[in-house]
């Protein structure tokens, strides 16, 4: 009988073992990957792509899919920067920057999720066109530039600050994901994703509204991604147009290596941490080894389709055991 | 409402809706903008839809078996590009005979179409992977290979023949693109409506279960259908190249997107089994239309992309609602 690697209690824990491995690995080729100053560096990234990759995990809970997640954080990025740059008062700017980008996130979680869920058209293709409307958006919203000039306090609350000798952004996602967390496992709410995304129609024998419910996982998704979004913003200073463009393949990867699954029903916030670290040891090595950043960009797509691999033959081996 | 709906469907499944909606666009444009009805800028759009029908025939196709290729664009990129390093490599061997080199250049060049193809085809029916997954990854690798190669920079050299003869070349009073997509078009119609392949892309499509059931070998079918949209981007990449006169590797960002939405739009169904070429070349008729329109109206290229999110989405409600699509869960 197959060892049921996915049914002991410590799986998703597995997955920090080839996280481990990569990052020693790189260690041994460039020795700046294992300074302290990196490793807080790669902490502090992996808790951004961490919120990002809880959103994607929780469409994904449902068996849908969020490829706008990118766009969205361009966009919102943007319009939240406009916000920010046009309020004169510093600390009234952060609050309406953060309500601004979130607020536009959630609308644009709600479209997608009005598409999804209430007409019922195909995540993929959903998400793929309001992409392309998003970039459409964030491209022309100023023109293409960044908008930048941030006010220094934005960077001392968002960026620099630090609870206990933590870094603000790792406190935040820890939050978020302590959050998110208690919502997914302890909520009516979260708990009807796992069963929407693992068996639809016992979730709708059972009463659970799966429409509303689904749409609550896209809006949640869009919010979260653009929070993280507005987080990120803060660190570059600037409103970027394309700071989201490859986030949509990223976190799908990380998703998928934590042990998310394209069919939806499993994955959580341990399965979005460590793929998101798992991601971020990778790339974080990659450049420091300077391996070229479009040899990067193959190798993120080769490791999305060995992941892919990896989960239909555990779920083959699930299977037959 | 159920007359209104039914009214919709039958326009739907007769494809007039797509005539009129060509001939509401191309009214709505010549009436804002007389230089519409221009003979060089009916070339124009003529070229475009194309060389765009082209790649949609292999989308449509692989769309039909039930899947989605979002690798078209990447394989138009690096098509490109290797269609342009190719003949400059092979007319270095065979200086005598720059045509036969630039021929032997564009046949690697689809069989590299075909072979990225049939590698998600392979993913996609052998491993059971998520059609919309593999194509993304791929797209992926195949952008990363050919920006490395390339750098981003574009390669020009490539013999005036080319561009004389397949880009900007004219049979009589029609474009050489026109000619060569319609031949592959009447192919595709041939293929779907006369062969026994054609009619077991469709069973894949309905059904895959029942398809194995009755006799059809399901995974080397896939692998092909594939392979055919590889190549079928491939062929788009190198009819683009001989229009703009040097290999780019910046070619083909939204044609993912612009290949579907005009399967879409042509009637082909988001779940499998249903789609017809003729249509689909209407459907990419009315996009290059569309993306005409904008340029004549003077609107920035960049809500191109905008409408294009707007088109796909709206008309995959429109087959929702009027109850085209079949269920099959």
């Amino acid at each position: 009988m197959p060892i049921r690697l996915r049914s002991l209690p410590l799986a998703p824990l597995l997955t920090a073992i080839p996280a481990f491995v990569v990052l020693f690995g790189f260690g041994m080729v460039a020795p700046d990957v294992l300074t302290t100053g990196n490793l807080w560096n790669i902490a502090t990234q992996t808790s951004y792509l961490a919120i990002f990759t809880l959103g994607q995990t929780i469409v994904l809970l449902t068996a849908g899919l969020d490829l706008s997640i990118g766009m969205a954080v361009s966009y919102t990025s943007v319009v939240a920067a406009l916000a920010l740059v046009n309020v004169a008062a510093p600390g009234l700017a952060i609050l309406a920057y953060l309500a601004a980008g979130v607020g536009l996130g959630l609308v644009i979680g709600a479209v997608n999720g009005f598409f999804v869920a209430i007409v019922g058209i195909n995540p993929f293709i959903v998400t793929l066109g309001t992409y392309n409307i998003l970039f459409a958006l964030s491209s022309t919203v100023t023109g293409g530039f960044p908008v930048s000039d941030f006010p220094p306090l934005t960077s001392q609350i968002l960026v620099d600050a630090s609870v206990l000798a933590i870094p603000i952004p790792i406190v935040i996602s820890a939050i978020v994901m302590a959050v998110v967390g208690f919502l997914l496992r302890r909520t009516v709410f979260g708990r009807s994703l796992y069963l929407i995304g693992s068996n639809p129609s016992m979730a709708t024998a059972a009463g659970i509204r799966v429409r509303l419910h689904t749409l609550g996982a896209y809006l949640l998704c869009s919010g979260l991604g653009t929070f993280g979004g507005l987080l990120l913003s803060a660190r570059a200073g600037s409103g970027e147009p394309n700071i989201g463009g490859s986030l949509a393949l990223q976190t799908v990867a990380a998703a998928v290596i934590g042990g998310a699954r394209l069919r939806g029903g499993k994955g959580g916030v341990l399965s979005a941490l460590l793929g998101a670290f798992f991601i971020t040891v990778l790339s974080n090595g990659m450049n420091l080894a300077r391996i070229d950043g479009y040899i990067q960009q193959l190798c993120i797509g080769a490791i999305i389709i060995l992941a892919l691999l990896a989960e239909q033959i555990s779920q083959n081996a699930e299977r037959s055991s | 409402m159920r007359s209104a709906r039914a009214c919709l469907a039958s326009l739907l499944g007769s494809g007039g809706m797509i005539v009129l909606l060509i001939v509401l666009t191309a009214a709505g444009t010549a009436l804002v903008q007389p230089r519409f009805f221009n003979a060089l800028n009916i070339i124009n759009i003529l070229r475009n839809a194309a060389i765009l029908s082209v790649a949609s025939m292999g989308q449509m196709l692989v769309m039909v078996a039930g899947g989605f290729d979002l690798s078209v664009g990447v394989i138009v990129a690096l098509a490109s590009v290797q269609t342009a390093l190719l003949s400059g490599i092979i007319a270095g061997w065979m200086p005598d005979a720059p045509i036969l080199a630039l021929i032997l250049a564009t046949l690697l060049t689809m069989v590299t179409g075909a072979l990225i193809g049939s590698v998600n085809g392979a993913f996609v029916s052998v491993f059971r992977l998520s059609p919309f997954m593999v194509t993304l990854a791929m797209s992926s690798v195949v952008m990363g290979v050919t920006f490395y190669v390339t750098k981003g920079i574009p390669i020009y050299g490539l013999p005036d023949a080319f561009m004389n003869g397949i880009g900007r070349g004219m049979i009589g009073r029609c474009p050489v693109v026109v000619v060569i997509a319609v031949a592959i078009v009447a192919a595709v119609i041939i293929l779907q409506r006369a062969t026994t392949l054609g009619r077991h892309i469709y069973a894949v499509g309905s059904s895959p279960h029942a398809a194995r059931v009755s006799g059809v070998r399901v995974r080397p079918l896939l692998i092909g259908v594939y392979a055919v949209s590889g190549a079928a981007a491939a062929i788009a990449g190198i009819l683009l190249t001989a229009r703009i006169g040097s290999g780019q590797s910046t070619l083909g960002g939204t044609l993912a997107l612009e290949t579907i939405a005009a399967s879409v739009v042509g009637g082909v169904s988001l779940l499998g089994g249903t789609g017809r070429a003729e249509r689909v070349m209407l459907g990419a008729l009315f996009l290059s239309l569309v993306a005409n329109a904008l340029n004549l109206l003077r609107i920035d290229s960049k809500y191109q992309t905008l409408v294009l999110g707007v088109v796909l989405i709206a008309a995959v409600c429109i087959e929702s609602l009027s109850g085209v699509r079949r269920r099959h869960d």
